[in-house]
């Protein structure tokens, strides 16, 4: 199962907790701790640090919406080297 | 295991001499001591169930060598004394915390007689994580599924029953809070004892996995120091786990070592299959006995997002909601435009020639053409832009822009960019600036520089604004459609010249991008007022400095050296690009209103208004445009408006951004080839269907 989660994130693209969720017919909870355990094998890592930082100095921060929460994921060497 | 087994059928006669019926004690002969465990997650309620079974009789202290608490005490029930250890929560049973390590240790080491595993009901399937990995460990278990009121009230229905078929291990449902199932755990506790494991259904790995876990096992049979079980040890090895791997190492020779690791290196990536199967069995186990909310319960957000975020409908309604947004600013912003126009500009142009006919000629050209016609008219524009900007910040509020950006990822893939490009492009429709700096958010280098230089092809409400008072100019009724026309030519452009960037220049790169998407609420008026203050004021401060001074500027150099425009040094200027322009059938003057809408965009139409002499006409761009370009020209003119380089102030961004004069010049340079090239060639196409000559 994390194969197949592996998989569909190396396609790219974006997903919601919700639609991991459904494809891979388990709970929100379920991919959450899926992606933290390919994170700590070393297979994704997390792309770009938080937004506070990035968006500091920008005159449109206080009224931006751009920055909503979200999660960049990149297949890190030794994923792909695995050929995801 | 098979250790263990023996030992659990070796239980039930020591056992039978103190409680031979398991149900309660016959004839008490002696006191009988069991050793329970307990494990679990944190929070989910251990401790209430350990202090439910101790009481008083509980005894606080530490891991030996370590900081981690250890917490001891009996439960007496039926003359059997049940010795209970607390084991620290944890998540897993890797080697990575002190708290796993300990739990894994206690039990291998220790053998407790059962391990009852508190769970979560209410999040059963992170909890059943970690029983598959306790499952594989030497001990009888006993499922404590705690909590299954709070999964009641989040409306999870939890089988028990059907949960501890699947499992093949007893099951008994809790609420320790309100000491609910406890004497149940206790009965449960002794009869497990008292009659060993079951046919437990534990989790498998692949099978070609299998095969090498076998081979594992025949290479380091023998060396296995006791009490590990053999089969555990080497599925760790294979899950990577360091401790145990150490462990063997030291432990076998180095020939044995040299095979072993071979298998470990050629294997690396079995974790992926381990855990994976982990996964699938948690699955499996939840299938039959975990029913999650029925669609009645699914919240107004999740129906809204079945559509919204639909690949199909979402993007209706994406375009929906675009069409939507100019609609509502042109129809209900053009017509005060026009009204501020006539009535503020014109009339105010009309009255300081009035008030200042006594004055120099240049005091009152200067203010009447070149702050009035030009500045002033740019603020005309404000209440255009105030209902984009409302719109706009109705739409962050509600939550709906993240589902716009879901929606448009695909397109977006296209471009080797994902949905978060989109929210920085999406805000280019109201300027071009933010737009280039919100690319800040898009986490890879080359789609960030790739979002900054298409970012200039979403045309801007100041482009739309030129836009908004050309195209009824040249075009009358059919002017919402030549404005569509315009915008979707824009973003056709930027998906051409996207994809030819990431093909040629960049080359790509995949991520995924997992979304949050806030819930819908209702829209706060305050926060979207102070959006809208804050985008307007920054316009407001635009026309207050430099289209001003642009105004005056071209104003100056449109009368100098000797009063009259077609002698000024701004008609050589514009005389000198003609060429150019005559490719599409436009004169100087709109080359100079093109070039001077580098410094502002708006400026475009301040300086036609300076330059065309009509400050105090009336509406006199109206009249006089006509007669000066023809159908053709003016559409070729206005592709070229809305493809033209962007503004001062967004190539200024967009250095800072890029941190690099190379890009910003390639960026200008190719928007400028492209707007004329695009412009001229639309013009020619008109010329050759002669359509608008």
């Amino acid at each position: 199962m994390l194969e197949k989660l592996l998989k569909r994130l190396a396609d790219g693209g974006a997903h919601t907790p919700e639609s991991l969720a459904r494809e891979l017919g388990v709970s929100r909870d379920m991919v959450e701790r899926m992606l933290a355990d390919l994170e700590r094998l070393g297979y994704l890592e997390a792309a770009g640090g938080a937004c506070e930082s990035k968006c500091a100095g920008c005159p449109s921060a206080a009224v931006c919406a751009v920055g909503t929460p979200q999660r960049v994921w990149a297949l890190t060497d030794k994923a792909r080297r695995k050929g995801f | 295991m098979r250790n263990h087994d023996e030992a659990a059928r070796s239980v039930p006669s020591v056992l039978g001499a103190c409680c031979a019926d398991g149900s309660g004690p016959t004839q008490p002969v002696g006191p009988c001591t069991i050793r329970v465990a307990l494990v679990g997650q944190p929070n989910v309620g251990k401790s209430t169930v350990f202090n439910l079974l101790t009481g008083l009789n509980q005894h606080v202290g530490n891991w030996p060598g370590k900081t981690v608490e250890r917490k001891e005490g009996i439960h007496r029930c039926d003359g059997v004394d049940i010795q209970i250890v607390d084991l620290p929560g944890t998540y897993s049973l890797t080697a990575n915390s002190l708290e796993e390590r300990i739990t894994r240790d206690y039990i291998i080491h220790e053998r407790p007689d059962v391990v009852v595993m508190v769970a979560d009901a209410a999040s059963l399937e992170r909890n059943l994580y970690l029983l598959s990995e306790i499952l594989c460990l030497p001990a009888p278990v006993v499922l404590a599924l705690n909590m299954v009121d709070v999964a009641q009230q989040q409306g999870l229905g939890v089988e028990p029953h059907v949960l501890e078929a699947a499992l093949g291990l007893p099951v008994v449902p809790m609420v320790a809070s309100k000491n609910q199932g406890v004497r149940e755990l206790v009965d449960t506790v002794l009869r497990v004892y008292r009659e060993g494991p079951r046919g437990v259904c534990r989790p498998d790995i692949r099978e070609d996995h299998r095969e090498v876990l076998a081979e594992l096992v025949n290479l380091i049979a023998g060396s296995v120091p006791e009490p590990y079980p053999e089969d555990w040890v080497a599925l760790k090895m294979l899950e990577g786990d360091d401790e145990i791997t150490e462990m063997m190492r030291a432990r076998l020779t180095p020939e044995q070592w040299e095979q072993v690791h071979r298998v470990l290196m050629k294997h690396e990536d079995a974790i992926l299959a381990i855990a994976g199967g982990r996964y699938e069995w948690v699955r499996r186990m939840t299938r039959a006995a975990l029913t999650v909310p029925k669609a009645g319960q699914i919240t107004l957000t999740d129906r809204i997002d079945k559509v919204t975020t639909h690949p199909v409908w979402g993007l209706f309604v994406l375009l929906g909601v675009l069409g939507a947004i100019f609609w509502l600013t042109y129809t209900i912003g053009s017509p005060i435009q026009a009204f501020l126009d006539r009535y503020l500009i014109q009339a105010g142009a009309e009255w300081v020639r009035t008030a200042l006919a006594g004055a120099p000629w240049w005091i009152s050209g200067l203010l009447a053409d070149g702050v009035i016609g030009g500045a002033g008219m740019v603020l005309t524009f404000l209440p255009i832009l105030v209902i984009f900007f409302a719109v706009l910040g109705a739409l962050e509020d509600i939550g709906y822009m993240a589902r716009a950006a879901y929606v448009m990822d695909r397109f977006m893939h296209l471009m080797g960019l994902h949905g978060k490009s989109f929210l920085p492009l999406f805000l280019g429709f109201g300027c071009n600036v933010p737009a280039v700096m919100g690319a800040r958010i898009v986490d890879s280098p080359k789609a960030r520089l790739l979002t900054i230089l298409v970012a200039p092809l979403v045309p801007c409400t100041a482009r739309m604004a030129v836009v908004a008072v050309l195209a009824p100019i040249f075009f009358g009724a059919a002017a919402i459609w030549v404005s569509w026309g315009l915008i979707a030519l824009s973003l056709a452009v930027l998906a051409v010249v996207g994809i030819a960037l990431h093909e040629l220049v960049l080359g790509g790169e995949h991520v995924a991008f997992i979304m949050e998407l806030p819930l819908y609420h209702k829209p706060n008026a305050r926060t979207i007022g102070l959006s809208v203050w804050q985008r307007t004021m920054g316009f407001v401060r635009k026309a207050g400095t430099i289209i001003l001074i642009v105004s005056v500027v071209v104003w100056a150099l449109s009368v100098l050296p000797h009063g009259e425009v077609d002698t000024s040094i701004l008609a050589a200027v514009g005389r000198f690009l003609s060429p150019l322009g005559a490719l599409m059938g436009v004169g100087w003057q709109m080359m100079v209103a093109l070039l001077t809408s580098f410094v502002a965009k708006e400026n475009t139409i301040a300086t036609l208004s300076v330059l065309l002499g009509v400050g105090g006409e009336g509406a006199g761009l109206a009249q006089v445009l006509p007669t000066l370009l023809t159908p053709a020209s003016a559409l070729a003119f206005l592709v070229v408006q809305v493809l033209f380089i962007p503004c001062a102030a967004t190539v200024a961004t967009m250095r800072q951004e890029t941190g690099s004069w190379k890009w910003t010049a390639f960026s200008v340079a190719l928007l400028f080839i492209l707007s004329f090239a695009v412009g001229i060639g639309v013009y020619q196409l008109a010329l050759l269907t002669g359509w608008g000559v």
